[in-house]
């Protein structure tokens, strides 16, 4: 027997050994069955993290070098069988609990290495079948547990748009949101901090212990409510995102509202008066905090009229915001945008026009009942006066996805 | 870190798509310019970075593509095959094709209205409301039959519709829909004058959570009239950002909304499908599948696709049902197989849109359901299928049962499934309504005599002007008196009844009209007006109780008077009572999912 064969061989009887010791598990189990374990394994001085999981009865193995019988599974297996002849005779201990780890017990080169681990993890197997990667899993789960409890709502939103990308396979974006990644941990093992830096860990972690978050105060200021919407970050509907554009400078916020927290109260659309605020500096749009406000359910027509002078009429400008914006926060900028278009067509595509010729479209992959609507619209001869929308691209062309819109006859139509 | 600034974006790209472990087409270190003894950690940073900073490069630097731009108008497929009979192919719009705005003929349009879906029956108001503003045609036989059949239709489903066809009515009906529109106009305008001041901080209770049950059905029956700030209101309630409302006041409103058909309220509604869990996301999509949107399908479809839980599942696959997507048959088929307690019911109702004739055994078995609510439905599902083999159970059933509710219940079924019979041109059933008809119970017992009627009649109108004169304690003794004289004479008890019920002691009210019914319950169910205060007495008390906290005793007076013909009570008192069956029920079953 060649030696080739003789490891196949031992492979062969590892895994029977792992499979029955898995099922074993599930059987025995009181607190549930094991459906997936990892382990971080060193050999030769290389450390690769194995995952083995039982899946139709069928055990799959794979080390995040994107190997499934190379030596780092090969000793996952010895462990795992060494580990049965080992818990047959002792008596089983009390389950670990995992605790919630506070901002100030985190080590940055954990998660700075976690993320490394995730974006290795994703080029590895490649974005096509990240989807059911247990090595791409796996390292998700590890940013998660080394993250600040509970996860910071950039880094969940982070994990959220990166599932949501790899879902479907859009190899650009992927690799931008990766980059982001990139970028934090680099920042995360960076020896001395710079304001760039710091705005970026503020960004995804929130603010950091013994640094002064860049805040900026808002008084009395009018803000109208024109679109929100659930996002996904480490769970599904996570944040509810609210956009309020202010009608003085035209700029447009989002207000987050976790799952179960409170926020400013009130329907969409609404009008805020805003008695003081807080504006994080951040990835586009950018994060208010509004902590005095009134609100009134109904929106008076002269603001909304307001609404249409603020709107963004020149669209070269709206692209080059969107390029920067994502070039300054590849994971986690999302721009939010109101046009005013010049003219529209909308003979099968809509596309809306500035006065110098410069086009926008709507996005079709998102909110695909609220692009159905919309067309509905425009067939029954509605002639948008503004839009709002977040801003995506798709094959290098800006694209909105729409949630609001205006016309002459009826100033807001929620989307 | 070294890379190669000129690598070839394509080679990259199929790295980072295929992966860089064992690519065989492409040696992405190689590509990078990396070392060949370069970790996988090193050659992904350089990987990504390259891919990211060339995609942000090219942003807004190329053409549209057009294609991919195009009308986004491919929805998706329906899992089996329409109904292909006429009443299966009727669409409710369209200048095209078979669609109930095309149709002229009035008898066909009433046989629609009668046995369509809930889609096509709206339409199909709508088309008569037409038909009748023609003046030229108001004295033709057609038209007059045509106006009878709004006049005595007691559909729920389509009670703002009706109420708008009956407000353009000549005669006393019309009349009396536009005061009933009036009515509602001062309590719509009262409610946003409640909600002003409740937004302002003026006042810390919520108006419509405030309302009786009845009222705020009548309130959401009109949603779309309403204006934008109420509308307004009930999204952030909807959505739980008023801040106010507790969970099971959110579930109830999004309920009373079952029947709405208000586009304002879609996005809210989608956001709870979206983002919430169990019951209120099984409400939220009862509603949006009756709300004719582009953005309804989709989210129902998502939703459907993703969730787990049974209660959702069936809500939705309903919903679905109503939009002619029928994916969730199988498992609504399977619920009733399985005969599942909890979802029982609301398998049946998901039955009236998804079934058909291959589903008529399978509803045909719940018709002898011991429980009321349950046999009804069954009967209402059957008559949505509308398939004439199941005619001679319901004749049998209507003779051996007692309960007037479900006697009702299959009398309407009975003229549903007849009109669909005639409309898919198999032979009209002809139904012996001699054989089938509320047949009045023989009296029994000795006839009173003479001087105990004129007595009888004498107190009884004593009764009535100490009432007229506000002295209801002397009333009522006369009318006690009355009542004592005659045997079996229901009317001084009506006349105690309703004198409480107009003073809102419902308390009072109910053992009088409960004896009424005992001694003649066809003369309350027969008339509009004691229907609807006995209806209201019970509804009204069971509210009390409720808040009193005791569900138990307002289940029973709920599930007392839904045992009765309610057809001639007011639409919104019928679905108020049902709604609250529903929730008391669920809330016994302890199925009441929590939404956190």
């Amino acid at each position: 027997m060649c030696l080739d064969e003789r490891s196949k061989a031992m492979s062969t009887r590892l895994r029977d050994v792992a499979i029955q010791r898995l099922r074993s598990l599930g059987a025995t189990t009181a607190e549930g069955s094991v459906r997936r374990l990892t382990v971080d394994i060193e050999v030769d001085g290389r450390v690769e993290m194995v995952t083995l999981s039982l899946r139709d009865d069928e055990l799959q193995c794979v080390s995040s070098d994107g190997r499934i019988d190379g030596p780092h599974v090969l000793a996952a297996l010895r462990f795992i069988a060494g580990a049965e002849r080992r818990d047959e005779s002792s008596p089983p201990g009390p389950a670990v609990s995992i605790v919630g780890r506070s901002r100030e017990q985190v080590a940055p080169n954990d998660l700075a290495e976690a993320l490394d681990d995730l974006l290795t993890a994703v080029t590895r197997v490649g974005v096509d079948k990240a989807q059911y990667a247990p090595s791409v899993d796996a390292a998700l789960e590890r940013v998660t547990d080394v993250a600040p409890q509970p996860t910071p709502p950039g880094l969940g939103r982070f994990i959220g748009r990166l599932q949501h990308e790899i879902r479907s396979g859009e190899l650009r974006r992927v690799a931008r949101i990766l980059n982001g990644a990139s970028q934090l941990a680099e920042a995360l093992r960076a020896d001395e901090s710079t304001r760039e830096s710091e705005q970026r860990l503020a960004a995804w972690l929130g603010a950091q212990p013994g640094s002064m978050p860049e805040l900026e105060l808002l008084y009395d200021r009018t803000m109208i409510e024109i679109g929100r919407e659930w996002l996904s970050g480490t769970e599904r509907a996570s944040v509810e995102r609210r956009y309020l554009i202010d009608t003085r400078s035209g700029n447009i916020y989002r207000e987050d509202r976790r799952r179960n927290t409170a926020a400013s109260l009130g329907p969409c659309p609404r009008q805020l008066h805003v008695g003081l605020a807080e504006v994080e500096a951040g990835p586009a749009p950018q994060r208010i905090r509004v902590l005095q406000y009134e609100v009134r359910p109904d929106v008076p027509l002269g603001s909304w009229d307001r609404v249409q002078q603020v709107a963004s009429r020149n669209f070269a400008t709206v692209t080059d915001g969107y390029r920067e914006s994502v070039q300054a926060h590849p994971s986690l900028s999302e721009p939010f945008a109101l046009i005013a278009p010049y003219r529209i067509e909308s003979n099968g595509i809509f596309r809306a026009f500035d006065a110098e010729g410069h086009q926008l479209l709507l996005n079709r992959s998102e909110r695909r009942g609220a692009v159905l609507a919309f067309y509905d619209l425009l067939a029954e001869g509605m002639e948008p006066s503004w839009v709002a929308g977040r801003l995506t691209d798709t094959g290098a062309t800006v694209c909105l996805t729409p949630f609001a819109v205006g016309t002459r006859d009826r100033a807001y139509t929620r989307l | 870190m070294a890379h190669n600034p000129e690598a070839d974006l394509d080679t990259l790209e199929l790295c980072l798509r295929q992966g860089i472990a064992g690519n065989d087409y492409a040696d992405p270190r190689e590509e990078l310019g990396c070392r060949a003894d370069a970790d996988d950690r090193e050659v992904a940073r350089a990987l990504v970075r390259l891919v990211a900073a060339s995609d942000l490069e090219q942003i807004g630097t190329q053409s549209i593509n057009s294609e991919a731009a195009r009308h986004p108008s491919v929805r998706p497929p329906t899992a089996v095959a329409a109904d292909p009979s006429f009443l299966g192919r009727l669409s409710t719009s369209g200048a095209e094709g078979l669609s109930v705005e095309r149709i002229d003929d009035l008898p066909t349009i009433l046989a629609v209205l009668r046995a369509g879906s809930r889609r096509q029956r709206r339409a199909a108001l709508e088309r008569l409301r037409e038909r009748l503003r023609d003046r030229r045609l108001l004295h033709t036989d057609a038209v007059r039959k045509a106006i009878q059949t709004i006049t005595e239709l007691r559909d729920v489903e389509l009670g703002h519709e009706l109420a708008q066809a009956r407000a353009e009515l000549p005669g006393t009906q019309g009349r009396q829909a536009r005061h009933e529109h009036e009515h509602w106009k001062r309590l719509a305008q009262r409610t946003e004058g409640a909600i002003r001041a409740f937004w302002d901080g003026q006042s810390n209770a919520e108006p419509i959570q405030g309302l009786p049950g009845d009222q705020r059905a009548l309130l959401l029956m009109r949603a779309s009239e309403l204006p934008d700030v109420v509308v307004h209101h009930i999204s952030a309630i909807i959505e739980g950002n008023d801040g106010w409302v507790p969970l099971e006041s959110r579930i109830g409103l999004i309920s009373s909304l079952r029947y709405a058909t208000d586009r304002r309220l879609v996005p809210a509604l989608i956001s709870v499908v979206e983002a919430e869990r169990g019951e209120l996301v099984a409400r939220a999509a009862r509603v949006l599948g009756s709300i004719d949107d582009a953005r309804v399908h989709p989210a129902l479809a998502e939703r459907f696709e993703r969730s787990f839980v049974n209660e959702e599942r069936i809500a939705l696959a309903s919903a679905l049902g109503m939009r002619g997507d029928c994916r969730g048959l199988t498992e609504v088929r399977s619920s009733l197989e399985e005969d599942q307690p909890q979802l029982l019911l609301m398998a049946l109702e998901a039955m009236e849109n998804l079934g058909s004739s291959e589903n008529t055994g399978l509803v045909a078995k719940f018709l002898d359901h011991a429980e009321v609510a349950i046999a009804t439905q069954a009967v209402r599902t059957a008559a949505r299928i509308g398939d004439g083999r199941v005619l001679d159970e319901l004749t049998a059933k209507h003779n051996a049962t007692s309960v007037p509710a479900l006697r009702a219940a299959i009398e309407d079924a009975l003229s549903s499934i007849a009109a669909r019979m005639e409309l898919r041109g198999e032979e009209a059933a002809t139904i012996d309504w001699s054989e089938v008809g509320n047949k009045p119970v023989s009296r029994k017992g000795a006839r009173d005599s003479l001087p105990s009627i004129v007595f009888g009649w004498r107190d009884y109108f004593l009764g009535r002007v100490w009432l007229l004169l506000g002295r209801v304690n002397w009333a009522n003794a006369r009318f006690e008196s009355a009542a004592g004289r005659r045997s079996d004479w229901a009317v001084p008890l009506i006349g105690i009844g309703m004198a409480f019920a107009r003073r809102e002691q419902y308390a009072l009210a109910l053992p009088a009209f409960r004896r009424a019914i005992e001694l003649d319950r066809t003369r309350i169910e027969r008339n509009p007006i004691l229907v609807r205060a006995m209806a209201k007495s019970f509804l009204h008390r069971a509210e009390q109780v409720e808040r009193e906290g005791r569900d138990d005793v307002a289940r029973g007076l709920v599930g007392e008077v839904l045992t009765l013909d309610l057809r001639r009570a007011p639409g919104t008192v019928r679905f108020e009572l049902k709604r609250k069956h529903d929730v008391l029920r669920r809330e016994e079953q302890g199925d009441v999912h929590s939404a956190a």
